[in-house]
């Protein structure tokens, strides 16, 4: 991170301090524990932006009222290619959030890939589609790269074969007006290779395969961030749970920075 | 009126007006019927020209109720028509063209709907200046929406193929295609109809189930059936495309196709298909 020129400090406070946009990029369970610490440092100016999975804007809002009356709380879900600037974020703004606080994390975001506003009760459903999508991706990929092999290809052809067939169908889809169906059929010459191939897939239930998977992926979401609502485990002992595990992974760190720091410090663009 | 079996001399070429034409059929079983039922309906060949020969009257009955004129003699109908349908069960017609050939001119033009018996063996059986096609109907051309495919032989021609075509367009879809694809429509709307029949079927059950009563929960099967076919068929639009503007998110057909995606359903309609065709393949090879 330092070597991309991004300041770097093991203190959660001045990274608050410092900042107009704080993105939380901690693991849900940590949430409250940050949320405890920095809220009395919350200012009317900040945007708070939550990128926890399952952690819903009121139960961030609940937390950080205790300090500022009115905090404004952004929820987004992105995915993992934003590395590579291809990622798809969605956002839902909480209650004292203005239209031009979202927009602005709408900029920020859509410089790194798609971006857009959802209804914060479709972002479970976004965790199990594009959120956990990457994943079904690179387990396609590398089954694909498998029947390369098998078929004769070098494994390093092979990967990149695969995957640049699936950047490039992802992206006639996105730049065609034409349904995926259509599409599909524009590719399978009568009783030619692909339409055989098809057929196994078909057999396999692979349609059946994804369904099921975006579904339980959002039905795990929710099932986190109703067990995260019940909030059985105290902030204390998530505290001192993951403290005491950090302690057995890094005992190099300070206690202090037990939590992972916020990747952006951001001064806010006042366009 | 069924007339006695006297040959009669053969007749002189007649017009290709479709209302002269003079439309024979050899065999009159369900298929034929079909086809001359939606031949009435389109009220392109008065009943008083078209004459159909069967071995007994069981199916005769039917036609004479048409209009229709009927024989026992197969010669009869050859003699006295110009467009003849052969619609015999497949072991049966080899028989029939050796009895019939003799009276085969070169103004016949004989339609085959026999399942399985290739141009090549028709024109085998047939003289060697016979203008053959064979064509494959289904069922619904009964009541006129059928889809029927058709292929020509080497003796004819455009004028031939026009004629047909425009004959059976009033049953419903009639189109030409290469010989190859005759046992691919086997396999899709030949047999295809059963699949249908079976998939209403167990719609209604579905519905049986949720507690509609039997005969409306058929009713509307069959409707929803129809209503789609004819959106599909009238804005042209890709199916996947017309069931993605069925599907409300998070709504009820979305949670049924899961369900029919989990049975794997396109494979198995594929696998239907596949069957049904390679099997029309084997039984013209035997």
């Amino acid at each position: 991170v330092q070597k991309m020129g991004v300041n770097f400090t093991v203190s959660n406070k001045e990274t608050v301090k410092s900042s107009d946009v704080l993105f939380l990029a901690v693991k849900p369970p940590i949430i409250p524990f940050i949320l405890e610490e920095v809220g009395p440092d919350i200012e009317a100016r900040h945007i708070v932006v939550s990128c926890a999975a399952g952690v819903t804007i009121s139960s961030i809002e609940k937390k950080l009222s205790t300090f500022c009356p009115t905090p404004k709380v952004i929820r987004c879900m992105t995915n993992t290619p934003v590395i590579v600037r291809e990622g798809a974020t969605v956002y839902a703004t909480g209650t004292h959030a203005d239209v031009e606080d979202g927009k602005l994390l709408e900029q920020l975001m859509a410089s790194v890939g798609f971006c857009t506003e959802v209804e914060e009760d479709l972002i479970d459903a976004v965790t199990g589609l594009s959120g956990s999508g990457p994943a079904y991706a690179f387990t396609a990929l590398d089954a694909l790269a498998d029947g390369g092999v098998k078929m004769g290809l070098p494994r390093r052809l092979a990967v990149r074969l695969g995957a640049q067939a699936l950047l490039g169908a992802a992206k006639m889809l996105l730049e065609s007006e034409q349904h995926p169906g259509q599409l599909k059929d524009n590719v399978c010459s009568p009783g030619g290779a692909t339409i055989h191939a098809l057929h196994f897939l078909e057999s396999g239930g692979f349609r059946s395969l994804l369904i099921n998977a975006v579904e339980a992926s959002c039905i795990r979401t929710r099932e986190l961030q109703h067990l995260a609502d019940q909030e059985k485990i105290s902030p204390a002992a998530i505290k001192k749970t993951l403290l005491d595990k950090v302690k057995l992974e890094s005992p190099s760190l300070s206690v202090a920075s037990a939590s992972k720091v916020s990747l952006f410090n951001n001064k806010s663009k006042k366009n | 009126i069924s007339v006695g079996g006297v040959a009669l001399g053969a007749w002189p070429r007649v017009a290709m007006e479709a209302s002269e034409l003079w439309v024979g059929f050899v065999g009159a079983g369900r298929m034929a019927g079909g086809l001359v039922r939606g031949l009435l309906q389109a009220g392109k060949v008065p009943a008083s020209n078209i004459l159909a020969s069967a071995p007994s009257d069981k199916n005769l009955d039917a036609w004479r109720e048409l209009g229709c004129r009927t024989t026992h003699c197969n010669l009869e109908v050859v003699h006295r028509s110009t467009l003849v349908f052969l619609a015999t069960k497949p072991h049966i017609l080899p028989g029939v063209l050796e009895e019939i050939r003799p009276a085969v001119g070169s103004h016949h033009i004989v339609v085959s709907l026999v399942a399985g018996i290739t141009i090549q063996t028709l024109q085998r059986l047939l003289p060697p200046w016979t203008k053959v096609l064979r064509i494959m109907p289904n069922l619904p051309c009964v009541v006129q929406a059928g889809a029927m495919v058709f292929s020509r032989g080497s003796n004819a021609g455009d004028e031939e193929a026009a004629l047909l075509k425009s004959l059976l367009s009033s049953c419903g879809l009639c189109e030409e295609v290469p010989e190859s694809y005759i046992d691919i429509h086997t396999g899709l709307s030949g047999s295809g109809v059963a699949y249908v029949y079976l998939f209403a079927e167990a719609l209604a059950e579905g519905a049986v189930k949720m507690g509609m009563p039997s005969a409306l929960a058929s009713r509307i099967a069959a409707q929803t059936l129809l209503g789609a076919a004819k959106m599909l068929l009238e804005t042209g639009e890709h199916p996947a495309k017309l069931r993605g503007d069925v599907c409300t998110p998070g709504g009820t057909t979305i949670y049924a196709l899961h369900q029919l995606e989990k049975g794997a359903l396109r494979a198995t309609v594929m696998d239907a298909v596949e069957a049904a065709t390679i099997r029309a393949c084997d039984m013209a090879k035997d």
